[in-house]
């Protein structure tokens, strides 16, 4: 053993204890390859003490999930995927579509997603300054107002669509402008270097 | 990190429940509730418990983030209904941040979510979670970022710094002295810019004349025979035929000068401006040269290329093509309006008014003509990413036959660039019009009043009227210069500030003032509580110590993205690690002069990358002073002699992007020959024979036991058979060492390198492949 290093652990609680078991490594395999949706009927949401979210399906219990849209910009309420919140997060299961779970579930989900996905959206440009590299917005968002600046020189600014903007700031905050075609003549004009 | 100053209704609030203000450990403000609101609060740190406040959501409250704002608008006293809640640390066993899409939240026990902040807070929490680690469990090389007192404030005018990295203020920023420091590089050419200038003015005095000899002296001399003007020329009498042949010599004299200069200023300038934008240029390449790879990972390739090409021509143009001609042309304007009013001011003056309204229309129109532009250039960009897109892709995008929808989104791309170049003509068509019209305005209504002026007085004649109509015309081209030349300087220091963005950057990796100089090292590496992200709260690599004994074949095995290359990435200098050392015979690496640590690791990555150029001159890349039989030697014990005398033009072959492709095998042996021939005390194979055959990979194989002896290596393999002579294995997951021993210790440990030798082995035995 070479003195610094530090000693060989012992297998991993998760590691298998037993001699190797290929047909069982197999299946788990084919475990991972296969799509698990979860409706009103296989699984049951709740809300926990801490804030989060716990799902019970048959036996198996997770006490907290992460809600993770799959497409969050395109698809919003469709293709929900509920994974473990650990480092190496793992697939619980996908809904499929919000419609499929019960009303209370699909709201208790929402507020997660709320938070993950937590992205003001801007209604009112009041200026936007560019100085030397980087931008500086002053704008009213459905949040309140805000004042961020962004760097101009990388993908600060994102273009879902046509005419939907993604806009991060040098922390990578998230703003969002669903629809630049709503926007006043004079606030188009402060915003014509980004579109 | 500043510390972080809590408003008098805070502490206040603390106070009536006896918690002293110096008591607190660590603070973090935070800007959101669970809902996902913006609401303000503190997470406090005391040394035996957590304190959270919380405000309700006020949406008359400005936010300010990163980069915006000065210290004293981001700290103003707030004096809401704080919710407090405390937690002691025996209901605490862990803090954790989890990061979400574009915030965080603070978590206690893996269970309870304590508070929500924007991403402005994320550095501030991860210190404050460390921290708390540290009260929980004490380690002896704790530092408490909340002592290191670090500006994020600009101290001139308070406003944050945008990158605390390069500490510079936008606004503060001296914009004259970006002026002096491009006026520096034309330094060298000072004389011939005077030349040039000189040029200038004598165009434009001679350009003063001109109106003059054709209107005045013309007409109201020649024309009605002015005797004086004979006397002066010194001419006989009635010799007015001589008189004009004179005249008409001058003037051609005068155009035929003018022409002269204006090629001598044209040639002068040509000069100048190629060098200097070579030299800035070449001070750029330069810079870029010493910069950490760091720099390049976090821009794009397309970005750099546009500042090392294009951006010193904007800068000089501007100060070539622009600069100048301010001078020049307000020059021009104030002695044309001298002139005009010394010979008329009446006239003068109506000729005048008319001046600031075309001005002001090319003034105004001008922002909407600069956004169609943009908009063109915009659109360019798009068809030009999508060839580039669609050449690189070219394989992919017939392998899947979707050439017909390739030439549709390139057609609409296309069509595009037609509309925003028909909407600029059309605009231009547009504008010129306007211009043109209230510049013929002016000229209709100087001529209509001059006429009225030579039909009712005496005192004017039909020269002066001319000469008059000429200065006005002659006054159009500046005003229009001067209308945009605002817009234009933007431009160039915009470019400008980009340039010296580069220029002043300082890299990460600085080799040490007193360099500690190791050229022949034994090749013994400790590697001592390393930890490393490329983010600052995001560790790769956590708390990693490992002993590479000199002469050791060490074996580095992990799954995809555990960080193994990372580690060696540390071990070549490319990047320092956050926390511990590395050291190379007992020298922190961060004293190592670069030249030593450079010759003596050599690395054979994944990413092989052949330079333009012979096969010859990428073998000997590391050692130009190779011999040929070096040179010969090395590709022999890479495996690569056989196939390069394959090609026609054997060692001379040119390859790289211009020349002959190579396949990847051949890329890599390539790149193993070069890392032999650089003869390294410390090599590392990275993914070496990765995407090779298993016959070649046994032949690489070879070569590399050869290649290996007396030498560090260290190697990093997917296949476990390439490890087979390594003297010692290292495991690498989720950026720690799980495992470490000898092949057998490792199988005999039934863990993770048991797995993956069972799964290799027996899966592929199964299927009847090895």
């Amino acid at each position: 053993m070479p003195p610094m290093g530090r000693p060989p652990r012992g297998p991993r609680p998760d590691g298998p204890e037993e001699e190797f078991n290929l047909e069982q490594m197999e299946k788990e395999t084919e475990e991972m390859l296969k799509l698990r949706y979860l409706t009103k009927d296989n699984a049951v949401f709740e809300r926990t003490e801490g804030g989060f979210v716990s799902v019970r399906i048959g036996e198996e219990f997770h006490p907290r999930v992460q809600v993770v849209r799959m497409f969050p910009f395109s698809d919003p309420d469709q293709y929900i995927s509920i994974r473990t919140p650990d480092e190496r997060s793992k697939e619980i299961g996908i809904i499929e579509n919000m419609k499929q779970v019960s009303k209370e579930t699909a709201e208790m989900l929402r507020e997660q997603l709320a938070l993950r996905y937590f992205t003001p959206i801007i209604t009112k440009i009041i200026n936007i300054k560019d100085e030397y590299g980087y931008a500086y917005f002053d704008v009213v968002t459905d949040r309140g107002a805000c004042r961020f600046t962004i760097n101009m020189g990388g993908h600060s600014v994102v273009h879902l669509s046509e005419t939907r903007i993604l806009i991060s700031d040098i922390d990578e905050n998230r703003f969002e402008i669903p629809d630049v075609t709503k926007l006043t003549t004079k606030e188009l004009k402060k915003l014509d270097l980004f579109l | 990190m500043e510390k972080v100053k809590l408003p008098k209704s805070v502490l206040s609030l603390l106070a009536e429940r006896g918690i002293q203000a110096d008591s607190i450990v660590n603070a973090c403000a935070t800007d959101m509730n669970t809902n996902g609101e913006y609401a303000d609060g503190y997470v406090l740190l005391t040394t035996n418990q957590l304190i959270l406040l919380l405000a309700p959501p006020d949406p008359g409250r400005v936010r300010l983030f990163k980069g915006y704002g000065t210290k004293e608008e981001s700290q103003i006293d707030y004096a809401p209904e704080w919710a407090i809640r405390t937690y002691s640390f025996d209901e605490l066993e862990r803090l954790s941040i989890e990061r979400q899409v574009a915030c965080g939240i603070l978590i206690a026990n893996d269970t309870l979510r304590l508070a929500a902040f924007s991403n402005l807070s994320m550095k501030k929490m991860h210190q404050l979670v460390r921290a708390f680690d540290h009260i929980k469990n004490p380690q002896p090389d704790f530092m408490n970022e909340e002592e290191k007192e670090e500006d994020e404030y600009c101290p001139t005018c308070g406003t944050m710094y945008p990158n605390r990295n390069r500490k510079l203020c936008p606004k503060c920023m001296d914009r004259s002295s970006i002026f002096m420091r491009v006026l520096r590089y034309f330094k060298p050419y000072a004389g011939k810019l005077c030349i040039m200038l000189l040029c200038f003015v004598a165009i434009s005095l001679l350009n003063l004349v001109w109106p003059y000899l054709n209107g005045t002296i013309l007409y109201d001399s020649l024309l009605a025979k002015d005797a004086a003007l004979l006397k002066k020329l010194g001419l006989p009498e009635n010799e007015y035929v001589l008189a004009l042949l004179l005249i008409v010599l001058t003037m051609f004299a005068a155009k035929l000068t003018i022409r002269i200069f204006t090629i001598i200023q044209g040639v002068f300038t040509a000069q100048i401006v190629t060098s200097v934008v070579r030299d800035m240029k070449k001070d750029i390449f330069n810079t870029m040269g010493k910069l950490s790879i760091s720099f390049f990972k976090s821009r794009q390739t397309g970005s750099l290329m546009t500042r090392v090409l294009s951006d010193a021509e904007r800068v000089t143009g501007f100060f070539i093509d622009g600069a100048p001609y301010v001078l020049i042309h307000s020059f021009t304007i104030i002695t044309t309006l001298v002139v005009m009013f010394s010979i008329r001011w009446q006239l003068a003056l109506i000729a005048i008014i008319l001046m600031p309204i075309s001005v002001i229309i090319g003034f105004k129109l001008r922002p909407r003509l600069w956004s169609l532009f943009g908009r063109r250039h915009r659109a360019e960009r798009s068809v030009n990413s999508q060839v580039n897109d669609n050449l690189t892709g070219a394989r992919v995008v017939k392998a899947f036959g979707q050439e017909q929808r390739e030439i549709q989104r390139f057609h609409t791309n296309n069509e595009r660039v037609k509309t925003a170049e028909l909407s600029i003509v059309r605009f231009n068509n547009w504008f010129s019009f306007i211009y043109n019209i209230t510049q013929e305005l002016t000229n209709i209504v100087v001529w209509f009043i001059g006429a009225w002026f030579v039909l009712r007085t005496e005192q004017f004649e039909l020269g002066i009227l001319i000469t008059f109509v000429g200065y006005v015309g002659q006054l159009s081209g500046p005003m229009n210069f001067l209308s945009h030349i605002f817009h234009w300087w933007t431009d160039s220091i915009n470019s400008a500030q980009r340039m010296f963005e580069i220029l002043d950057s300082i890299p990460e990796i600085q080799e040490s003032e007193q360099p500690i100089a190791l050229p022949n090292p034994r090749g013994e590496i400790v590697l001592d509580h390393v930890t490393f992200g490329y983010e600052a709260n995001k560790p790769v690599l956590k708390n990693i110590n490992l002993h590479i004994k000199e002469g050791e074949m060490l074996g580095i095995v992990g799954r995809s993205g555990a960080g193994k290359t990372t580690l060696v990435n540390l071990i070549s200098r490319m990047y320092d690690p956050q926390e511990g050392s590395i050291t190379l015979d007992g020298i922190n690496l961060k004293e190592l002069a670069f030249h030593d640590l450079r010759r003596n690791v050599a690395m054979v990555s994944q990413e092989t990358y052949i330079f333009m150029g012979t096969v010859e001159q990428n073998i000997a890349y590391a050692n130009p002073s190779a011999t040929k039989e070096e040179i010969i030697r090395a590709a022999v014990l890479a495996s690569a002699h056989d196939f390069i005398l394959r090609m026609p033009d054997g060692y001379d072959t040119i390859i790289g992007s211009a020349g002959r492709a190579l396949s990847g095998g051949e890329r890599q042996r390539i790149s193993i020959a070069r890392a032999i021939l650089a003869n390294p005390k410390i090599l590392i194979l990275d993914e070496a024979t990765a995407s090779v055959d298993t016959e070649t990979e046994k032949a690489i194989q070879a070569s590399i036991n050869y290649l290996v002896k007396g030498r560090t290596t260290i190697s990093i393999a997917h296949r476990l058979s390439t490890l087979r002579d390594a003297d010692r294995l290292v495991v690498i997951d989720n950026g720690e060492i799980t495992e470490e021993g000898t092949q057998a210790e490792l199988t005999a440990l039934k863990g993770t390198y048991y797995k993956l030798m069972e799964l290799q082995t027996k899966a592929l035995a199964l299927k009847g492949i090895e």
